[in-house]
């Protein structure tokens, strides 16, 4: 196994030449995979790729910097509320009015990290939790964002080019989630990313070498707020119609859970997380169709849960998925994958 | 060059249609129709997942009658929590995978709107949605047909109904403070505009309140004899524990949502006694043929389902569905089928007279109204009250 030997060995975004070859490989299979794949395929990478945006500003959040939220559906709303609402009534572009929804979610973001300088673990949790259950609230009494009747998103437009297809949203959904991986793994790579591991492994030692604890807490807030707006925004156009609704405390969970599952401070966890657990809610809906399994399971609801049948099973699949993956390995998927990496180096002893 | 390919495809699908009937047209088979819906089982709004339940149950009924016209109906129901991006995925997914040819019901409004835009470009047949919200008729769409009547046409009729026959003259109206209950306010203002009135109070009520004094007292200093709710199943029990706390008397009125009566006298402890509520289907103990025929079918796919409106409204608002699809024939092409529809006029159901036109997309515009009278039946020796609703009017519309 190659030791590292220097400090720029380990601030290169790039390990090894594998590493390089299977990521052109990927980057090569997302580029060609909406000429061959149809329409719910596509609407369901998009998906993904947003669930990985938010996953990745959650992960800087709670796997860097050892903050916790469980308010991430208020940035999330935030972020596809201003979206929409600097397109419709200030008639911005999509290119101005995205990276702008972005900002205005950090600001939330910013102010929502000072009390959290304060608070910790339980604590924080229920303040972020409480801010995302209040911003769906406030949206839904503001006549100017269609209150709890939600607004319609217009057509995406971009320098003049209407996008109105999946394949076409892929293609502007797919970059901004590949630039926004790469610009999150450089930024742990800097100063800055190690500030933010020195405040999650111990606040007063980073503190003792000069590490400035208020400025980094409400930094990680205000990228991580950053991260999860951009992906509401983008989310505001796949849906073409949001309301508060869309934003429920449910939606901060699985965004939890995709960090936790997935492995927490660890980039590749952060996708691996949201892409399982986006497919997952959405093939779990079609448990009842499996051979054989499938109206077995009905039954067994019927028998021991409510008359609603199906929809529990699905919840029950997916709490054991998620605590199996937990109990087997802590690190979540990205702990599978370090485990099967060092097999294989290390094999055949 | 594009329009060329276009115009090859309709030939070419054209053909195709002449020389092999419905083959051409997505989710029809010579046997079979596919349909999807989406409700709630879980969630926030499961309580109202019963509606999707009961289509699938009344899809089985028509099925052990041998199907519409020869075709069994392939049921594909989805839980989307109420949560409209799992709508969206699931209308996706229905309509590019599973091939569905049409959606039936749905509850909820935002769901519904997450998935509208994509129905309508699509042109997919959607009947029945489960929310009284104008936004799927106006303005008209083609292949959108609604079933349920409008808040406001309802709210007008209670309020002709407590001016005209009860002779109250100040009227509350208790609403919660979004687009359903505001739906609601907008009719009986207009009722009391047309006669020269105005409210005697309007107290709106947001849905995370619970303490509900303040706006009992608004009412009672108004020196309200009548007032209308539009409120979910929650505040609509607390008001009326608050009122009597308050010895505050008044005629309650209460909207379609909160016509399950059984429930609702449950949960307010009989303070429900008296409440005249507005109805979009007939009671649950009518002995109309299709009700007796509904409940029994109940019985035999889904004996453990309770017999409650939302149940069985879930038969009702696809009632029209089937008629239309009978009425289409063996071409069940979108365009057939929404000829068929346009054709239907004061169909009955078990739900009001429904009629569509070729300018006319919203099914129903009247509702009856019931009064909630305490009832006693028997379970295992014990005599239990409850709650049951008595027919005060026929169908009533508003002009």
């Amino acid at each position: 196994m190659d030791m590292k030997r220097d400090y720029y060995e380990d601030v290169r975004l790039l390990d090894s030449g594998p590493q390089v070859f299977w990521l052109v490989l990927l980057l090569a299979a997302l580029s060609v995979f909406p000429f061959w794949a149809d329409s719910y395929q596509i609407y369901t990478l998009n998906l993904m790729a947003i669930n990985v945006i938010v996953a990745l500003g959650l992960n800087l959040l709670v796997g860097y910097t050892g903050q916790i939220s469980l308010g991430h559906a208020g940035f999330f709303a935030i972020g596809a509320y201003s979206t929409l609402a600097l397109m419709l009534n200030a008639h911005l572009p999509f290119v101005l009015a995205l990276p702008l929804a972005g900002f205005i979610s950090a600001a939330f973001g910013f102010l929502l990290g000072l009390p959290a300088l304060r608070l910790e673990g339980p604590y924080l949790a229920i303040a972020t939790l409480g801010f995302g259950l209040t911003i769906t609230q406030i949206l839904g009494r503001l006549d100017a964002f269609g209150g709890h009747m939600g607004l319609q998103a217009p057509p995406l437009d971009l320098f003049g080019l209407k996008v109105a297809t999946d394949a076409g949203r892929y293609a502007v959904i797919m970059p901004i989630c590949v630039v926004m991986t790469w610009g999150l793994r450089n930024l742990t790579k800097t100063r800055v990313g190690r500030a933010f591991v020195a405040v999650r492994d111990s606040d007063i030692a980073a503190e003792c070498i000069g590490v400035n604890l208020t400025y980094y807490k409400t930094l990680a807030f205000a990228v991580s707020a950053f991260f999860t707006g951009i992906g509401g925004g983008l989310m505001a156009f796949i849906l073409g119609f949001i309301s508060p609704h869309t934003f429920n405390v449910m939606v901060s969970i699985m965004f939890l859970a995709m960090v936790v599952v997935g492995g927490l401070g660890s980039i590749l966890g952060s996708i691996m997380g949201a892409v399982l657990i986006t497919w997952l809610q959405l093939e779990l809906a079609r448990i009842g169709e499996l051979p054989y399994l499938g109206p077995l399971l009905t039954e067994l609801s019927q028998q021991v849960f409510t008359l609603s049948g199906l929809p529990n099973v699905q919840y029950v699949v997916f709490g054991l998925i998620m605590v199996l993956i937990i109990i087997v390995e802590p690190l979540g998927l990205y702990g599978f994958w370090i485990r099967t990496k060092i097999y294989w180096r290390t094999w055949p002893f | 060059m594009k329009k060329l390919l276009w115009l090859m495809v309709l030939v070419l699908s054209l053909a195709l249609a002449g020389a092999a009937g419905a083959a051409g047209v997505q989710g029809v088979t010579d046997t079979s129709i596919k349909i999807g819906q989406w409700g709630p089982q879980t969630g926030p709004a499961a309580l109202w997942g019963a509606v999707a339940r009961g289509t699938g149950v009344y899809f089985e009924l028509i099925n052990s009658e041998g199907g519409i016209n020869g075709r069994k109906i392939e049921y594909f129901m989805r839980d989307d929590g109420y949560n409209p991006n799992r709508t969206k995925a699931i209308a996706k997914e229905l309509w590019e995978q599973e091939k569905i040819w049409g959606f039936a019901c749905g509850v909820g409004t935002s769901p519904g709107m997450a998935v509208m835009p994509y129905i309508i470009k699509n042109n997919i047949p959607w009947v029945g949605m489960a929310t009284g919200s104008p936004h799927w008729t106006q303005p008209l769409k083609k292949n959108i047909f609604g079933v349920y009547p409008l808040y406001p046409d309802e709210a007008q009729i209670l309020t002709s109904y407590a001016i005209d026959t009860l002779g109250k003259k100040k009227i509350a109206f208790f609403y919660q403070n979004d687009d359903y209950g505001k739906g609601g306010l907008e009719g009986a203002v207009r009722e009391l505009k047309k006669r020269g009135m105005t409210l005697a109070a309007d107290v709106p009520v947001e849905v995370g309140e619970t303490d509900l004094a303040s706006h009992v007292l608004k009412m009672k200093k108004a020196g309200a004899d009548c007032v209308i709710m539009w409120v979910y199943p929650k505040h609509a029990a607390i008001v009326l524990g608050t009122a009597a706390k308050l010895g505050y008397k008044p005629q309650w009125m209460a909207c379609s949502t909160l016509s399950d009566v059984a429930l609702m006298f449950k949960i307010t402890k009989g303070l429900w006694n008296g409440m005249i509520f507005g109805n979009f289907a007939e009671l649950p103990d009518s002995k109309s043929p299709l009700m007796v025929k509904y409940q029994a079918a109940q019985k035999k796919f889904a004996p453990k389902e309770r017999w409650g409106v939302f149940f069985y409204a879930g038969f009702g608002f696809v009632e029209p569905m089937v008629e239309g699809i009978k009425r289409a024939g063996k071409d069940l092409s979108v365009g057939n089928f929404i000829k068929a529809m346009e054709s239907l006029k004061d169909f009955q159901g078990i739900m009001g007279p429904i009629t569509y036109g070729p300018e006319r997309r919203q099914g129903i515009k009247k509702v009856f109204l019931a009064k909630c009278v305490p009832a006693t039946m028997e379970v295992n020796g014990k005599k239990v009250t409850y709650g049951k609703g008595q027919r005060l009017s026929d169908w009533i519309g508003v002009e």
